[in-house]
This record gives C-alpha cells, structure tokens and sequence, in this order.
C-alpha cells in the first residue's frame, strides 16, 4: 500500500498544476484578454459562461486535489511509520498550509461560481475574483519546496510562487483558446471573435513566458551553481527538459503568431482556421507534459546540494556512445542468484547478471523499434530504388510495421521485472502493487501492447472517419510523460542520474513522436508530410538510445 | 474528435509517475570527521538540506543479514542537523537507513554505510572513511 500511496502522491503534483493553470490563468484570461466588461459582438453568453466554468471549475478541483494530497499524506505516514500521524502530523506546514490554501481556493471558486458567474460581464465582479485570489495565491508560497530551505527562503518562495503564475497565464490561456475553437466550430461565438482572440493572446503570451524566464532564471541560478550540475544531476536534466519542451511549445507560438501576422498583413486566414486549432492542440499537450515534469523536478535535489553524487559531461555522454548490442542474456537462474546480494543493505554485492539483463531488454527494445521505424519510413514512399525494386511488391506490408509494438509488449511482459511473476518469484499482484518501479513497468508494458494493436488496427480500417488513429500519438505521449518521471529505486544517486538521463531524452522524443504523429493526422500538405517525417525520425532516435544503453553495475 | 483530445488530455493529466528520490537530502554527517567506536555508545549528526519534520521521520540502524533497529533522533543545535543516538555495536559493516518527512511535504529515503572497527581508541574507521562509508 505503500508504493500506490507514494504513487498517488506523486501524481497529484502535475494535475495540481493543471487544476492552478486552469483557475488562475482563466481569472487572467478574463481580466487581461477578454476584458467581457468592454462590449462586443463576439461575446456572447455561451462563451462567456463557459470561461467563467472553466474558472471555478478549476478551482474547485484545485480544492479538492488539495485536500486529496493532505489525506494522501496522512496515508503515506502512516503506512511508513505503522501508526496514526497525528498529533505530528497536524503541526506540519503541509497540513496547515494545504488546508489554508484548500478553504482559499473554494473561496475563488465559490465567488465565481456564484455570483461572477451571474454577473459575467461585470468589471466589479471580475476585480473581485481577482482581490479574493490573491491571497490564495501567496498561501501557496508555503506549500513549495523553497519554504523548507535555510538559505534565500522568502526570495525563493516569492519567485516559485511569480514562475507558478506566469506559467498559470500562458497556460490557462492556451486552454481558453482552445474552448474558444470549439465553441466557434459549434458556431456559438461568431466565427471573427478567433483571430482576434489569438492576436490578442500573442502579446499576453509574450508576457506570461518573459515572467517565466525572468522568474524561473534566478531560481535555476540558486539551485545549480555549476555546469557539472546542470548537465550531471537528475535536477540539472529535468531543467534541461524544461527548457527542451519550453523550447517546442514555443516552436508553435511562432507558428501561430506567424499565422495571425499574415491573417494582419493580406486577410488571409486559411492557415487561422486550417492550422493554427492543431499547432495549439499540439501546444497544450506539450505544455500540460511540461506541468507534469515541472512537478516531477520539484521533487529532485538541488544540484547545488548533491556537489558528490554529481555526474560529469563525459560520463553523461558516455551513457549514449554508440556500441554493440547486448544480444545475448543471462540465464534466469543466474539473474536470480545474484538478487540476494544486489538488494542487501549491509554487504551488497553488485550483480553483473542484472546489469547485463537490464542491458539486453534496453537493447533488444531499441533493435525492435529502430528495424520499426525503418519499415515505417518505408510504409511512406511507393517505389523503392531501381537496385531494390524486386522488393516493391512487398512494401504494402510496410503498413504493418505497428505489430512490432506488440511483439514488443510481449518481450517486455516478460523480460522486464526478473523477479516477478511470470519468470520470478514475487506473485503478479504482489509485484505489482508493493513496487513503484515494477507498476511502472507493468503499465508501459501494457501501453506498449494497446499501442500496436490500436494502430495496427486504425492502419488496417478503411473508416475515414474513424478516431482509431488519434489513439497513437496520445497513448505516444503518455509513454513520454511516464519516461519523463520514470524511477530507479534503490540505485546510487548518481547511478540513478545517469540512468534517468537516457530515459527523459527518450521522453522527450516520444513527446516529438505523439505531437508530429498528431499534427500528420490533422494537417494538410506539406505540414502533414514535414510533421510525419519528424514522428517517425523521433521514433528512429528512440530506438538507437536504447539499442545502445548500459545500466551502471549496481 | 473534439471529445476525443479533451479525453485523452484529461486521461494524460490523470496519469503521470514521478521519481522516488526527493528534495532533502543529508549534506554531511559526523561519521565523515568521528567515527564509531566498538562497544561505546555514540551519536552521529546528519545534516540536512532541508527543515525536516522529525516526529514523522524514521531512522533504523541496520546490521549484518539487513536486521532493521529503530533509533532514537532529537533535533540538532542548528537548523537541518540531526542528532541520532547510536546503540554499543560490536565491530562490523553497518548503515544508517533512514525516511525522513521533509517539511516541503516529500518523503526522502536514503541509507548511509559504515564501519565499525575493532581497533579501540583509534579512528581507523574515520581514516577509512572514503571507501566504507557511502550512500545508496
């Protein structure tokens, strides 16, 4: 019970984000960009209704999300100390702090759902929500990791607190936007409110991420204080990924902002209509992952704490040096042997038989996926070159290539946990429930399984209309998040790092993979073909980083 | 389609695993500069990065085939420093196995190793700190 109760604890740290994002940056929305106190035509009821819902609807599961983490606390303490957490428990600032901000947060809501949301074209009312969020805003300073430091305690509190905001502004805003489009498509505002709605937003978003930077800047700077730590700490690497998918989400602002200059500059707005809905579609799920991450590296050491367990860039990099392939394993019995000793506390003996189990499943995986995504790229062309045109009869097959996600689910279902059910000892449920690491696993196995059949079979129906094919690049981008937070336990700090840094740089590209399959789906030509080429090209990166994986001994 | 991205949004927020290892973490212990006599009872001082909540913490001693015993830790004399209470040991490899409950509201589970040598009066385990005393 243990390991599902840290499970969940952990879990509610990026949909807390989410539930913040979704209150705070539609109070924003509201207050900056729609300003509904101004009259216009494009405001109509339902759009007005809608953005105040998304408002409380926000804060009340912010409420509830926080007093969800209070009663996984006390779960967690008492499941580790074997009794009853209180009194203790209760002079925690955890708990203080997580009830103030809980009764804060329905305060927000409870106003806006019962009188903003009358009043939705009321400047009053909208500058009232805004006064009784501020102090549910500062009592999160108390809930962040900052709050617990010796040094720089109340600057650090009052930038986490500024950084939360400004990502709260941007992304909140990107998914009013995004109920925007569909209430246009469901014709419930008038189709003239989208572009100005999104120039609108471009200069509002501008500022939201210069607050992130300016914020999130001086923070990093108080954490890591070398380069080594940057590149060589699990805390260094989450900020590496930060900035990776700040860098992509970005990537789409561009393209939107582009859009709605050349919608300014000719009145040209098929790309405002054709486009723009699916770069910001792909914007949220790389931001909504970059929640998640935001939430997983608040839970790492500072670099600036760990100046011993740190990595150094050669080492970092010798984790991705091309080698040969582990081809071969070790025997099931040999594995087992050296567990006893592997997992001892006091005289732990390394085992070369995990180390070089644990290679042989990474590698075996990336010869699978690099083979698939060649015979994906090939699945995209009709001809083969003159040299090879005897096999041409054989690429409509090429469309298959999914069936290797579950023959890969198959090897990994019994390859990845030695010592679990079905090749192990320890019982399925036993396993799977009383080890983070193993339940992780046992969830990408499955993952990896319902991927390939899901797009074999979208591969294979003939439905135009079908959703089957939309199932891939989420369930890609889920794999990415689990990647992205994947845990070793039980490995040395550093040893830890060097394994994580493979598995985010693999997230990141799984990401790539689910927002360019994404946008293959939705967009026209030559979008569609670029961001195809880009989804397959990240699935081919997957595939050589695990082909060429070595876990430390340990 | 537009139902199916909302879904699979919220299906993305719900689902999400995050690593065990947490913020706190010990800076510096005493058993760097004192080691452990055989046969005297001792106390060793850990420091931490962060405030830490003491009275939901644990530390257990750990000795040979992984027998866990609870230690008795009081607050040290400065912020992040924690005196832990060492039992009489006979000589040996050991850890200090503890789960502490940082007040940034994560749990931090970390383990020590040391030795305890047979040589009375000498800090032979100190000097042999480097490499018996690590961190899991």
């Amino acid at each position: 019970m243990e390991a599902i109760a840290d499970f969940l604890d952990s879990l509610v740290g990026g949909v807390d984000l989410i539930c913040y994002s979704l209150a705070i940056g539609s109070l924003f929305w509201g207050l900056f960009v729609l300003r509904p106190w101004y009259s216009h035509a494009g405001y109509t009821d339902a759009l007005l209704e809608k953005t105040i819902a998304l408002l409380y609807k926000g804060g009340f599961a912010l409420a509830l999300i926080q007093l969800f983490k209070i009663v996984l606390k006390i779960w967690l303490m008492a499941a580790i100390l074997g009794r009853w957490p209180f009194p203790e428990f209760a002079d925690t600032t955890q708990f203080t702090g997580g009830l103030i901000r809980m009764v804060l947060t329905l305060l927000v809501a409870g106003y806006a759902y019962l009188y903003l949301s009358k009043n939705p074209f009321s400047r009053q009312h909208w500058m009232t929500t805004g006064y009784i969020a501020v102090p549910m805003i500062i009592s999160g300073a108390w809930l962040v990791h900052a709050a617990g430091r010796f040094d720089n305690q109340v600057p650090l509190m009052a930038l986490t607190v500024a950084h939360q905001l400004g990502a709260a502004a941007w992304i909140g805003g990107i998914f009013q936007l995004v109920n925007i489009w569909l209430l246009r498509s469901n014709m419930r505002v008038p189709a003239e409110l989208w572009p100005i709605m999104l120039k609108r937003f471009s200069l509002y978003g501008m500022a939201s991420v210069a607050m992130i930077l300016i914020t999130g800047l001086p923070i990093a700077l108080q954490y890591i204080d070398t380069w080594n730590g940057f590149i060589g700490t699990g805390y260094g690497n989450l900020l590496l990924v930060k900035i990776i998918l700040l860098s992509l989400a970005l990537g789409f602002a561009w393209l939107n902002r582009s859009a709605v200059q050349q919608f300014g500059a000719s009145g040209d707005n098929y790309a405002l209509n054709n486009r723009v809905p699916y770069y910001i579609e792909a914007e949220s799920l790389v931001l909504v992952v970059l929640l998640f991450t935001a939430a997983s590296l608040a839970s790492q050491p500072p670099a600036i704490d760990i100046p011993n367990l740190t990595a150094t860039w050669q080492e970092v990099l010798d984790t991705f040096a091309p080698r040969i392939p582990r081809t071969s394993s070790p025997s099931h019995e040999a594995l087992l042997a050296g567990e006893a000793g592997r997992v001892a506390i006091v005289g732990q003996i390394p085992s070369e038989a995990a180390t070089a189990w644990s290679d042989y499943n990474h590698n075996i995986s990336g010869i699978f996926l690099t083979v698939m995504s060649f015979v994906a790229m090939l699945s995209y062309i009709k001809r083969l070159p003159s040299a090879f045109s005897m096999f041409d009869k054989y690429l409509p097959l090429a469309k298959y290539w999914p069936f290797g996600f579950v023959a890969l689910g198959v090897f990994l279902f019994f390859r990845s946990d030695a010592e679990s059910w079905p090749l192990g000892p320890i019982g399925f449920w036993d396993s799977t429930f009383n080890n983070g690491e193993v339940l992780q696993h046992r969830i990408a196995t499955l993952l990896v399984f319902v991927l390939g059949v899901m797009e074999l079979r979208a591969r294979m129906s003939h439905d135009p209309n079908s959703k089957l094919p939309f199932v891939f690049p989420m369930l890609a981008a889920f794999g990415g998040l689990m990647l992205l937070t994947h845990s070793h336990i039980g490995f040395q700090a550093k040893s830890a790092f060097l394994i994580q840094v493979g598995h985010t740089l693999m997230g990141v590209f799984s990401l790539v993979l689910a927002c360019g399959r994404w946008l293959e789906l939705k967009l026209d030509r030559p979008g569609k073909d670029i961001a195809g080429f880009v989804s397959v090209a990240a699935l081919f990166q997957i595939g050589l980083i695990l082909m060429f994986y070595r876990e430390p001994l340990y | 389609m537009k139902r199916l991205f909302q879904l699979s949004l919220l299906t993305l927020s719900l689902l999400q695993l995050e690593t065990v290892s947490a913020h706190a973490v010990v800076m510096d212990n005493s058993l760097q500069i004192a080691p452990i006599h055989a046969n005297r009872a001792e106390k060793v001082e850990l420091t931490f990065n962060s405030q830490v909540e003491l009275g939901l913490s644990q530390i257990f001693l750990v000795s040979k085939g992984d027998r866990h015993e609870l230690l008795k830790a009081t607050k040290g004399q400065q912020n992040g420093r924690i005196v832990v209470e060492i039992p009489p040991l006979a000589p040996g490899d050991y850890a200090l196995r503890f789960k502490i409950f940082a007040a940034d509201g994560h749990l931090t589970e970390d383990v020590i190793h040391f030795v305890v040598d047979s040589t009375e009066g000498e800090d032979q385990a100190g000097q042999e700190q480097s490499p018996n005393l690590d961190r899991l």
